[in-house]
């Protein structure tokens, strides 16, 4: 059945046959005349225990490519020639009853969400315990007493207890574990990486990664990782692939890729990861200046009993958003804001732009706030807030002119008859064609959607801008030019930043003071050169060693970037 | 937006709704008889050259009924359907939009409403005011206020939280911009599609009302009534009960069918 080693790929000098060898593969969605291209002319090997890494950003293909390894491809896509072997075996001329057996057998997989890729009614052990049933045919108990090994090797502390936990009584770290403990379960050949630490926190996608790294030399199980993160992808693979738009345009070892990219592609990815080292913020601001904004013991509480609750007796708990918050902004500064999800940061955005109620004081220009109603619009005004998805935070249904042109009508900063230059002054600011305001959100990109979403804050004219993660959900590559977009609006307007993050790397680049979040509490604040200190918070240590240094790379490319030290 | 026409249930639905639009609008003059006009000769016949669809038991031309019969109708379940999307929509957005125990309180008592089935809510107010076409209508809009309402709520509150709207609360913009301006272009496309699908249960409901001698009252020519009026005469003329069921079944699928179609192609993302 799988001993069909007779087929040794030619021209190899190496003793093990590949894993896995895709060879001229392409894929279209859609018809062959007027489909679109997802994967063209796809070529690459996986030995025994190796680990190839496939970088690539969204829309680059790179998940079509691993459905097309799993055979496990929509209707309406179309195969030309090309062949993917499994240790030989065509896998394409396999019938998908075949498959059955394959998957989860031979080749696994292992996802991004671990909250979405485990069903939420059915007990961890169970979901582990059936692959093993299914594919070594273990009965229950065997199978049972097996996923506890298996989760043993994945550094779950108590196997037994965590078999019988629901996902939803697992952190995302423990969900993750249990399925790349479900991936190993049957020693496959090969597994698949989808973007497996792209859902998780920093310092949990750490540890998965030291534990990936761990397994495989322990099983020697070929893995294909695939991740939009070049710098997580040079760490972990000694070899990588780069795909963009459906071709691999450059594939090698790590080290000599990242020394001497050959194709303009990869240079610009590279030049695009954020390096702590090199500056790329506004001048730092005078430091002896009064602050612009500052929260004195700020304290949010979400989804106390209601009286409904009281009446019952039912005992739900509060949560801290944030507690006893003291921060301070200066003016023209960029305060960057890091900690994992839940640490409260982004409830501080939501207080600071009047979206939360809470206890506290926030002083704003020498004028003080203690409710959520005394925001008036003058503040509103001066406190502008840019949000997370570029896709939902623009109106689908106004054109970008109308969108920009709001705050200027609202604030009455622009009469009427002058408001469509403005908005075309707006659009060349940030780089944006002055005809997209007769567009509607859908027809830009993501990062075209961010841009128009920093002209509207911009707008205001506000003294302060709220960036709640803004870069996080685009590619790196448009990251990087949101980021100094951002810094050139604020070397010419003198606006105080606000910049919150999850990105150490990219925050050290832009911020001048760095507030480090963990549960709700303000553990530690620093000026950025100050941040491998010894002094720091052990918290602020941990966020950053988990953090991936990007690559080594011999010269930095000297294109766009200026800007002098803090 | 893409026309909705361009799929082929959207075709059908169009086309249907074609047919019935002609009918309600100018049905009384296509007419070729006076549709209360007996032809004692020809009584209960099936479709001849003479009369394309048959006579009643009065030999009155069915055909002519029917035209006559459409504009009441149909403007019965437009007309009860506008006043219940309206309603429920003005209490599900009030609902959705204040939150908190305002939402909690309308939407308990709403679903104390929607426990109670449409056709037997509508015969309970019925029974309550009398009879009669325009009480009809008011007890169908009432009965279809509370689905509404839950519909509108829904939508509201999944518009409410989109970052958007947080812009624009965020940017001190007053409420009724929020709600009329940010919220509600966005969450009409599902009350519009639910809207028009329930035009068909209207009709039917009309027509049900009619047949159980609570909505139309003869010699109206309402094609529900016109049923229950032929249901003795079934089985010697069975065109007399075919017919306007047909023609009631045709209307209510051309609204339903169009309204998947206004569905899919008022979904932003596809179009422009």
């Amino acid at each position: 059945m799988s001993e069909t080693n007779n087929q040794t790929a030619a021209g190899s000098a190496g003793t093990t046959p590949p894993i896995l060898e895709v060879r001229d593969y392409s894929l279209t969605y859609g018809g062959p005349e007027q489909g679109v291209k997802v994967l063209d002319d796809i070529n690459l090997t996986i030995r025994r225990g190796e680990t190839l890494g496939l970088v690539g950003e969204s829309g680059s293909g790179k998940s079509s490519l691993a459905w097309a390894i799993m055979r496990y491809l929509p209707a309406l896509a179309t195969e030309s020639d090309g062949a993917i072997l499994l240790s030989g075996e065509n896998l394409r001329s396999k019938s998908q009853y075949q498959m059955l057996d394959i998957r989860g057998r031979r080749i696994a997989m292992v996802f991004q969400d671990p909250s979405m890729s485990l069903n939420p009614t059915l007990r961890l052990g169970e979901q582990l315990s059936e692959v093993l049933i299914r594919h070594r045919g273990l009965s229950l108990q065997q199978a049972w007493k097996e996923g506890e090994a298996a989760l043993a090797r994945t550094g779950i502390t108590r196997p037994a207890e965590m078999m019988k936990r629901y996902p939803h009584e697992a952190s995302g770290g423990e969900k993750q574990r249990v399925v790349i403990a479900t991936a190993l379960a049957c020693s496959p050949e090969l597994i698949i990486f989808d973007e497996p630490t792209t859902a998780l926190d920093v310092i949990t996608a750490r540890q998965i990664l030291q534990l990936f790294e761990t397994l495989r030399e322990e099983t020697d199980v070929s893995a294909l990782y695939i991740s939009h993160d070049l710098g997580l992808v040079s760490r972990i693979a000694p070899r990588v692939a780069v795909i963009h738009r459906g071709v691999i345009v450059e594939q090698g070892q790590c080290a000599e890729v990242f020394r001497d990219p050959r194709e303009a592609y990869t240079r610009r990815l590279l030049a695009a990861l954020p390096r702590p080292d090199r500056w790329l913020g506004v001048d730092q601001p005078a430091t002896g200046a009064a602050p612009l904004l500052e929260t004195q013991a700020l304290n949010v509480r979400y989804g106390g009993p209601s009286l409904l609750d009281r009446i019952t007796g039912s005992a739900k708990q509060a949560v801290d958003g944030a507690i006893d918050v003291a921060l301070g902004v200066r003016p023209g500064e960029l305060l960057g804001v890091v900690g994992e999800s839940g640490s409260g940061k982004s409830t501080v955005a939501k207080v600071l732009s009047g979206l939360q109620d809470f206890r506290g004081t926030v002083r704003f220009d020498g004028r003080g706030f203690v409710r959520r109603r005394d925001f008036d619009r003058r503040y509103r005004r001066a406190v502008q807030v840019i949000f997370q998805h570029p896709d939902s935070s623009l109106n689908p249904r106004q054109t970008i002119g109308q969108i920009l042109s709001r705050p200027l009508k609202l604030y009455g900063l622009v009469p009427a008859a002058q408001r469509p230059a403005k908005v075309a002054e707006l659009l060349e600011k940030v780089l944006l064609p002055a005809d997209y305001a007769r567009r509607y959100p859908h027809q830009l990109s993501g990062g075209e959607k961010q841009r128009v979403a920093i002209a509207r804050a911009f707008a205001a004219q506000p003294r302060l801008v709220i960036c709640d993660e803004i870069t996080s959900s685009l590619d790196v590559s448009v990251q990087a030019s949101i980021a100094r977009l951002m810094v050139g609006l604020q070397a010419e307007t003198g606006t105080a930043c606000i910049f919150i993050t999850h990105d150490l790397n990219l925050v050290r680049q832009l911020a001048h003071r760095i507030a480090v979040m963990q549960h709700g509490r303000l553990v530690d604040l620093f000026d950025t050169p100050d941040a491998e200190a010894p002094e720091r918070h052990p918290y602020t240590r941990a966020l950053l060693e988990a953090v991936t240094p990007p690559p080594v790379v011999a010269e930095a490319p000297v294109d766009d970037l200026e800007g002098t030290g803090p | 937006m893409t026309s909705p026409f361009r799929s082929y249930p959207g075709m059908v639905g169009g086309l249907l709704l074609l047919i019935v639009g002609v009918a309600a609008l100018f049905g009384p003059w296509l007419a070729p008889y006076d549709p209360q006009q007996f032809h004692p000769q020809v009584r209960l016949q099936g479709p001849s050259a003479a009369h394309w669809l048959g006579t009643d038991q009065f030999g009155r031309d069915i055909l002519s009924r029917l035209l006559h019969g459409a504009p009441s109708t149909v403007f019965f379940g437009i007309g009860a359907t506008l006043l219940g999307v309206a309603a429920g929509t003005i209490i599900g957005v009030i609902a959705g939009v204040a939150g908190r125990w305002v939402d909690s309180v309308i939407m308990r008592i709403i679903d104390g409403f929607l426990a109670v089935p449409d056709l037997l809510f509508t015969l309970l107010i019925v029974t309550i005011l009398g009879g009669g076409m325009g009480h009809a209508m008011l007890a169908v809009a009432v009965a279809f206020t509370p689905g509404m309402a839950r519909i509108a709520r829904s939508a509201v509150l999944s518009i409410r939280t989109r970052e958007y709207v947080l812009a624009a609360v965020a940017r001190g913009e007053s409420s009724v911009y929020i709600v009329g301006r940010e919220v509600m272009p966005n969450a009409m496309g599902p009350i519009i599609v639910e809207a028009t699908i329930r035009v068909s249960f209207a009709i039917m409901i009309g027509a049900t009302l009619g047949f159980l001698g609570l909505g139309a009252q003869p010699p109206s020519t309402e094609w529900g009534l016109m049923v229950a009026e032929a249901r003795q005469f079934m089985f010697r003329n069975p065109w007399m009960v075919v017919v306007p069921g047909i023609a009631i079944a045709l209307a209510a699928m051309g609204f339903n069918l169009f309204g998947d179609a206004l569905r899919d192609s008022l979904d932003v993302r596809r179009s422009h």
